[in-house]
């Protein structure tokens, strides 16, 4: 068996499950579309504040958007011990959790692209010249939390209060790159410093890549009893 | 060494033949509870053994870790040759294991199911139409598995079963939600398992139904393993002693 092509259809898998029950998209749009629009009505006439904020609130609606997206991530796994079943396969667990994290990433950057013109129309904060910049630093930012995120959705997948655990758990292990994150969209969008920007995306890989390697060699860890 | 004072001897299904399981002195813990105490096991490539027990005796757990979804606690087990704790990529490629849930994705339909269980076993997928007629899903193969009953799910996990080409059978309940078309389906698998010279081992709450079907019987006490006869259920104040 090819473990790419094993992990590719574990992606599809969670893919197809989600664009049918539609569970994580709803609540996902429908919560960063709240918290977008409440923080730009809070932050109301000062234009110069509302777009040194536009990076934040961005990053704020795309981390708790995140947290709902990963608590659903095993939830169709668990239903009829499904994620049992798949454990006894002969797949490598590292492709069954990169298999994950890649639908979780790719659902986390498509909302990040979403949220990207919403939160420059509503900050306005202009974002023409460093687009493609800041959507690097969405695809890199949205990998390191998706990273995490799927790891530990795992790990309190079979807990009765893992709603609650789960944003406690990733949280503190995540801000690295969320404050990385933030810096780099600041120094796109207010200051239009692309050499600073470049120095906080470096650093965004250099953690997602740490948390790459680290999450997928102990994940087998995680899912055995 | 179990706390009953005395190793238990390997309780050997059959005699002949390379094993296809091993298990020597495997305890399982939760907690402090011991679900399974000084479980010794042997059974040979190529027979089909049945394993009894009440509810909550340690039949599931055992199942589970000889799928490699539990570590034993204590002790060490093998499946064809391949250490259960170190070699469990090895062993997951010779088992099939069919747990009491159905195991499938039910915003997948049956076919989707199956595609997705044929990429990940390495089985080809033309076998899947033909796995969903031989268990009467064909005219279902496009329904999404959340409308399915509970015994249509079960035969969706029978057709898995017919999927993969492995060695070992894990099998636990497979009786359980099926009507009898669908319980004469699994008499016909456990059949064409003997003759394809498949090892299996099938927890059952029926000891009944498998008289003629299985080579032995091994009972589940507490969490300690004996043989038992093939004729009667084994009365908990007389187990039979196990056999090395």
């Amino acid at each position: 068996m090819n473990d790419l092509a094993a992990l590719l259809s574990i992606t599809a898998k969670d893919l197809r499950s989600e664009a049918r029950s539609r569970a994580a998209t709803v609540a996902t749009v429908f919560f960063s579309s709240v918290t977008l629009v409440v923080l730009a009505f809070a932050l109301g006439r000062d234009a110069d504040l509302m777009t040194r904020a536009a990076p934040g609130a961005l990053w704020v609606a795309l981390a708790f958007s995140g947290v709902i997206s990963a608590a659903q991530a095993y939830q169709s796994d668990l239903v009829d011990g499904a994620f049992e079943q798949l454990l006894t396969l002969p797949v490598p667990r590292a492709a069954v959790f990169l298999g994950k994290l890649l639908a979780n990433w790719l659902t986390m950057t498509l909302l990040g692209a979403v949220l990207l013109p919403v939160s420059s129309v509503l900050f306005d904060a202009p974002i023409g010249a460093g687009v493609g910049l800041l959507l690097l630093t969405i695809a890199l930012g949205t990998l390191g939390f998706a990273v995490i995120a799927t790891f530990y959705a795992a790990l309190t997948a079979n807990l009765q209060a893992r709603e609650s655990l789960l944003p406690v758990l990733m949280f503190p292990v995540v801000v690295p790159v969320l404050l990385a994150s933030v810096r780099a969209t600041d120094a796109i969008v207010t200051g239009g410093d692309t050499g600073l920007a470049t120095d906080w995306i470096q650093l965004l890989a250099g953690f997602d890549l740490v948390y790459l390697v680290v999450t997928s060699t102990i994940f087998h860890i995680v899912v055995e009893e | 060494m179990s706390d009953d004072g005395a190793r238990h001897e390997a309780v050997r299904a059959t005699a002949d033949g390379p094993p296809a399981i091993v298990l020597r002195d495997v305890d399982r813990r939760w907690g402090r509870e011991r679900v399974l105490r000084g479980v010794s096991l042997e059974v040979a490539a190529g027979r089909i053994v049945a394993l009894r027990g009440r509810n909550g005796s340690g039949k599931t757990t055992l199942l589970r870790l000889l799928a490699t979804r539990l570590r034993p606690s204590s002790g060490r087990g093998a499946i064809f040759g391949h250490d259960l704790v170190r070699e469990g990529a090895a062993v997951r490629r010779r088992i099939a294991y069919q747990s009491v849930q159905s195991g499938s994705y039910g915003a997948l339909t049956a076919r989707e199911n199956l595609a997705l269980a044929a990429t990940l076993t390495g089985a080809p997928h033309a076998r899947i139409d033909d796995a969903l007629r031989r268990v009467g899903l064909g005219s279902h193969a496009g329904r999404l598995v959340r409308v399915f009953s509970s015994g249509m799910k079960r035969r969706l996990g029978l057709a898995r079963l017919l999927l993969a080409d492995a060695d070992l059978w894990l099998l636990d309940e497979p009786y359980a939600s099926l009507d009898e078309d669908g319980r004469e389906l699994v008499d016909d698998l456990l059949a064409e398992a003997r003759h394809d010279g498949r090892t299996v081992l099938i927890a059952s709450h029926e000891p009944e139904r498998l008289i003629g079907r299985v080579d032995a019987a091994l009972e589940m006490e507490q969490g300690v393993l004996r043989a038992a006869p093939l004729t009667a259920p084994v009365p908990v104040e007389a187990p039979v002693e196990a056999t090395a």
